[in-house]
């Protein structure tokens, strides 16, 4: 299968700081999860490949666009949908007026037909009632909800999500699962997480940065597998894991490597992502 | 140019109304004080107050580019030098009318020639918006204006205490390097177009 988005050597500095470094990524329809801890490169990575700014060195490419020219990188924006880390709004305008406004911005300029597509997107995010309705009234979770619209609006061949899911209660977060799979049907989604579950329950892949390079690139099962036969119960913290902690049944989980004889447990991704970023799951897998 | 035709009132209501008409407001008010003061205002002061209105009017264009939306719409097609340049073509006849009204209140006899000292008002604005475009491309803040007007107004303050005698800028109209100080603001101006045709572009990435 053609990749959709393709990268080589991507790296990136902030001052002294390698924020990404000699990134390789080749990411094909479906969702993948990126995961990483804070600092790890991933809202830089996510910026990158969103051309909200550009590499110091390396390449990519999105759907055969080269935005390293004014060009191309006009290109890839027409096939783009970005939902940063903290969308901003203009508060004064209803949920309708402000996806309508970026459909302008996307050359959505048609306004019978771009009406119908931001009547599309929001009905697709469950705000289809509310869309009258000024951002400024709308809560926490439904603002997210507006930006994932304006990021699909203009039905975009890639879909660039950071963190879309921080600061939602539960339910909203389901909900926005839901979108997200759907979303992830027919086109290419990168998602920015730090929820393990969110990983689980929705990526076909799974992508691990730390220090600005890629640790892990696999399914998330083969990042399971990667714990398999390292995760332990014990009744006392076992100073030999890399990770312990009391659970609710008052025993200790412990990941690492385990003594002789150690009650084995069954391992889960979040198990498999503590050991990547401890290096000792490190190594690419696909 | 249908982009730029149906983007025109979305923008237009994203624009920083409140802080230009609060400083188109007082620039107002600063050149209403001849008219104030009992006539009394000499030539002098006229032209140091059409230079403070002017600076509140730069003052004002500073937040011109504050964009809350700003991270929201940063991967869109339309190129942002031709959206910073709308915002400034829809606020340019507002602030043109500002400018008349502003120097029609300072009284004639009193008035500074009015094409230079709009020479120079018109080199405060651009500046303001080449720092605002600066500060959109040198930092991730979505709303820079406070920071760029910190800058103004600090340069408008320490530009007459600092600049050499041979690159005088802020000189009365009867003193003899009045011409010369005007051949400045031009190229101040020049210089403040290019500032912002240059930060207003976003850059594209090493081709290596």
């Amino acid at each position: 299968m053609n990749p959709t988005v393709s990268a080589s050597g991507l790296s990136l500095h902030y001052g002294r700081t390698r924020a990404l470094d000699e990134v390789e990524l080749r990411l094909t329809p479906g969702v993948t999860g990126l995961l990483g801890p804070n600092g790890a490169g991933k809202t830089t990575l996510l910026r990158v490949l969103a051309t909200a700014v550009p590499a110091d060195r390396g390449s990519f490419t999105v759907l055969g666009h080269d935005p390293r020219t004014a060009r191309g990188r006009q290109e890839v924006r027409r096939h783009l949908g970005y939902l940063p880390q903290t969308p901003g709004f203009h508060p004064g305008f209803t949920a309708f007026e402000f996806v309508d406004y970026v459909a302008i911005l996307k050359e959505l300029t048609d306004r019978r037909a771009r009406h119908r597509e931001v009547r599309r997107v929001l009905e697709e995010v469950g705000l289809g009632e509310v869309r009258g309705r000024r951002i400024r009234k709308l809560s926490g979770g439904m603002r997210q909800r507006v930006a994932l619209a304006a990021a699909l609006v203009g039905d975009p061949g890639f879909l660039v999500l950071d963190e879309p899911t921080v600061g939602l209660d539960p339910e909203q977060r389901m909900r926005f699962r839901e979108l997200i799979a759907r979303a992830g049907e027919g086109r290419t989604v990168l998602l920015s997480t730090h929820q393990t579950e969110d990983v689980a329950m929705l990526c076909r892949r799974v992508l691990v940065m730390a220090g600005g390079t890629v640790r892990f690139d696999g399914t998330p099962a083969e990042l399971t597998a990667r714990a398999a036969g390292r995760v332990w119960s014990s009744t006392e913290r076992d100073p030999g894991a890399k990770a312990g902690w009391r659970t609710g049944t008052g025993t200790f989980r412990n990941v690492g490597d385990p003594p002789a004889g150690a009650d084995l447990a069954e391992a889960t991704l979040e198990d498999g992502y503590l050991l990547v970023l401890d290096g000792m799951g490190a190594g690419v897998a696909a | 140019m249908r982009v730029t035709w149906a983007s025109l009132l979305p923008v237009l209501r994203t624009l920083p109304w409140p802080t230009l008409t609060a400083a188109g407001g007082v620039g107002l008010l600063l050149a209403a004080v001849p008219r104030l003061a009992d006539g009394t205002a000499a030539a002098g002061p006229a032209l140091d107050l059409l230079r403070c209105v002017a600076l509140t009017g730069g003052l004002g264009l500073a937040f011109l580019l504050d964009d809350p939306a700003r991270h929201t719409t940063a991967a869109v097609p339309v190129r942002r030098l031709a959206r910073q340049a709308l915002r400034a073509a829809l606020v340019a006849p507002p602030v043109a009318l500002w400018w008349a009204a502003a120097v029609l209140l300072v009284p004639a006899e009193i008035r500074p020639p009015v094409g230079d000292v709009t020479l120079e008002a018109a080199a405060v604005g651009l500046l303001a918006l080449a720092g605002a475009a600066a500060g959109v491309r040198l930092t991730d803040r979505p709303r820079p204006g406070p920071g760029v007007a910190a800058g103004l107004l600090a340069a408008a303050v320490l530009a007459p205490l600092l600049l050499p005698e041979r690159w005088a800028l802020f000189v009365p109209a009867d003193d003899d390097r009045w011409a010369a100080a005007h051949d400045r603001w031009a190229l101040l101006l020049a210089a403040a177009v290019a500032a912002w045709g240059l930060y207003g572009r976003e850059r594209l990435g090493r081709r290596r």
